[in-house]
């Protein structure tokens, strides 16, 4: 599904990520950890199309994305949530995932008038399960900057949802969010999956990624140290290490997971 | 007493087209945060090609009015086009310098097209004028404020009610966002330039019908007239614009009447000056932007 071959990007002499291969498999929750500054932001941020790659490729379902713009890799199926939530604050809930609907499914199924100057039956009625999903059902008229900070978080990932893609990139979700909120969050995430998108979950919340993740990729110093199920990493004497060697909250985070 | 209703009313309706160049400032502010500084010189051009058809072939005044609107908007396409597709997102000066340059470039153009210094413009209006009371109402200036609340009318229902016009909002509140949810923001800002050039052109059509005569100098008054309203309602803010623009129509029509002609365009910038010292923001731009930074820092 998603194929990374050499991926590398420098940035003046520092190399952020360097020659990164990965492939992640259609239907599979794939976490990308490691310490702060490894490289895990600016890989999703090149598959992405943020910036250009300095080397290598990003592959999507069989098509080069070298050199396309965000939002047509989004229509291509790649859509992403933000470590710092970016909503549309003057929109209101129901606007920011109407304006999201881009997937050329969604372009083919209505015509030019009911795409671009009212919404159809069925839209309002998708996009309304949607937001009983993200558990925001009777906020469909808030503002996007009247929410709470977890509706905040939950109307970004339905926003995601909305693009209906194949592969979600989710960028620390659980940043700032309760025990009981990644709960929540790992079962929107496993709901997801289940109706057939392929999730890759860059996350520091070693409870999150341990609990939902079936492979994991382990970055440091922009190069891949380790994969393997979520049981093999932690088992994983050069993932310890790296975690050890940074600064004491990772380390805690990664003792707190193994 | 009846003078003052008389020119408040007179400043509401010839400020309602200073409300549409404002409202073309400030859109185009709101989704690059850039000052397209040759939009009166676009609809300038526009007018003097819909001026051409008129003084060589005598065409009719719905001609010229169709001739201007759309000539405004492949000018104002051209003009995004060349100063503000081709720069790079964060050069803004490099965007506003560029746009100052096109200005003269289209000036020059409208010389070429017609040498002469003025030329008459076809008068246009719906209605005659009529009395009501002790007030007049002048026909080419009702039509003005007609034509101009119906596009303010039709903008509303566009930014706020239409996908087209979220997916706008979307990028002017959070461009890379908008990106990465699918929408082609290059695309929605050359949608916005054409859109404002259209408003623009109407505006424009307007106020030359009613002065009956254009000059090359229609695009430096345009920008003028556009920027201030803008500033004096706050930039960014549609509101502000149609206020600001409706406010400049008033102070200049009672500066004509009390202080004479010559005090009319004085007075603008008068007002503009006192705005900046009191109130930087305009008059909603404080309140909004106030808002904003509420809004983002939650966001």
């Amino acid at each position: 599904m998603l194929e990374l071959r050499g991926l590398s990007k420098h940035f003046g002499g520092v190399k952020a990520l360097d020659g990164l291969d990965l492939s992640v498999r259609e239907g599979e929750i794939f976490g990308l950890i490691g310490p702060n500054g490894s490289g895990k932001s600016t890989a999703i941020n090149l598959i992405c199309g943020v910036y250009a790659e300095s080397a290598g490729t990003v592959r999507f379902s069989g098509q080069v994305m070298n050199g396309k713009a965000p939002h047509e890799r989004l229509r291509a199926g790649i859509a992403r949530t933000f470590q710092n939530i970016r909503l549309f604050p003057n929109l209101t809930v129901w606007q920011n995932l109407w304006v999201a609907q881009n997937s050329p499914r969604d372009v083919a199924a209505q015509g030019f008038l009911s795409r671009w100057f009212g919404a159809t039956r069925r839209t309002r009625r998708e996009l309304a399960e949607l937001l009983e999903l993200a558990d925001l059902g009777h906020k469909g008229d808030e503002l996007a900057s009247n929410l709470a900070f977890g509706e905040q978080r939950r109307l970004e990932f339905a926003r995601a949802a909305a693009a209906r893609p194949r592969l979600l990139l989710l960028d620390e979700p659980a940043a700032g969010m309760s025990r009981q909120e990644i709960e929540d969050l790992g079962g929107r995430i496993r709901g997801l999956r289940d109706s057939g998108v392929t999730i890759l979950l860059v996350e520091h919340v070693m409870e999150l990624v341990m609990g939902v993740t079936e492979q994991i990729a382990v970055l440091n110093f922009g190069k891949k140290i380790a994969f393997g199920t979520p049981g093999e990493v932690q088992r994983n004497e050069a993932v310890q290490e790296a975690y050890l060697g940074t600064s004491a909250s990772d380390s805690g985070a990664a003792g707190e997971g193994a | 007493m009846i003078d003052f209703v008389q020119n408040t009313v007179d400043g509401i309706m010839f400020g309602s087209s200073y409300a549409l160049l404002a409202i073309g400032f400030t859109i185009v502010f709101g989704v690059l945060r850039r000052i397209n500084l040759a939009f009166g010189a676009s609809i300038m051009l526009g007018a003097y090609a819909g001026t051409w058809l008129h003084v060589h072939y005598q065409v009719n005044v719905l001609v010229v009015a169709l001739t201007t609107l759309v000539c405004t908007v492949l000018a104002g396409i051209y003009v995004e086009r060349l100063c503000f597709r081709a720069i790079r997102r964060d050069a803004a000066l490099a965007s506003m310098v560029s746009s100052f340059v096109i200005w003269m470039q289209l000036e020059e153009a409208a010389v070429h097209l017609l040498p002469e210094r003025t030329y008459a413009f076809p008068s246009f209006f719906v209605a005659g004028s009529f009395e009501l009371g002790p007030f007049l109402f002048r026909g080419e200036q009702t039509t003005m404020l007609v034509l101009a609340a119906l596009m303010v009318g039709a903008l509303h229902l566009l930014l706020r009610h239409t996908r087209f016009g979220l997916a706008l909002r979307a990028v002017s509140e959070s461009p890379r966002a908008a990106a990465y949810m699918g929408i082609d923001t290059a695309w929605v800002m050359l949608c916005a330039f054409a859109l404002v050039s259209l408003v623009g052109g109407v505006a424009g059509f307007a106020i030359l019908a009613t002065d009956e005569q254009i000059t090359p100098f229609f695009g430096l008054w345009a920008t003028f007239k556009g920027l201030i309203a803008m500033m004096l309602g706050g930039m960014g803010s549609l509101p502000g614009a149609v206020l600001g623009g409706l406010l400049l129509g008033v102070i200049e029509a009672h500066a004509q009447w009390y202080l004479g002609n010559e005090y009319k365009d004085l007075s603008a910038y008068l007002l503009l000056f006192a705005m900046l010292v009191l109130r930087p923001g305009g008059i909603l731009g404080q309140r909004i932007h106030g808002r904003e930074a509420l809004a983002f820092r939650r966001v």
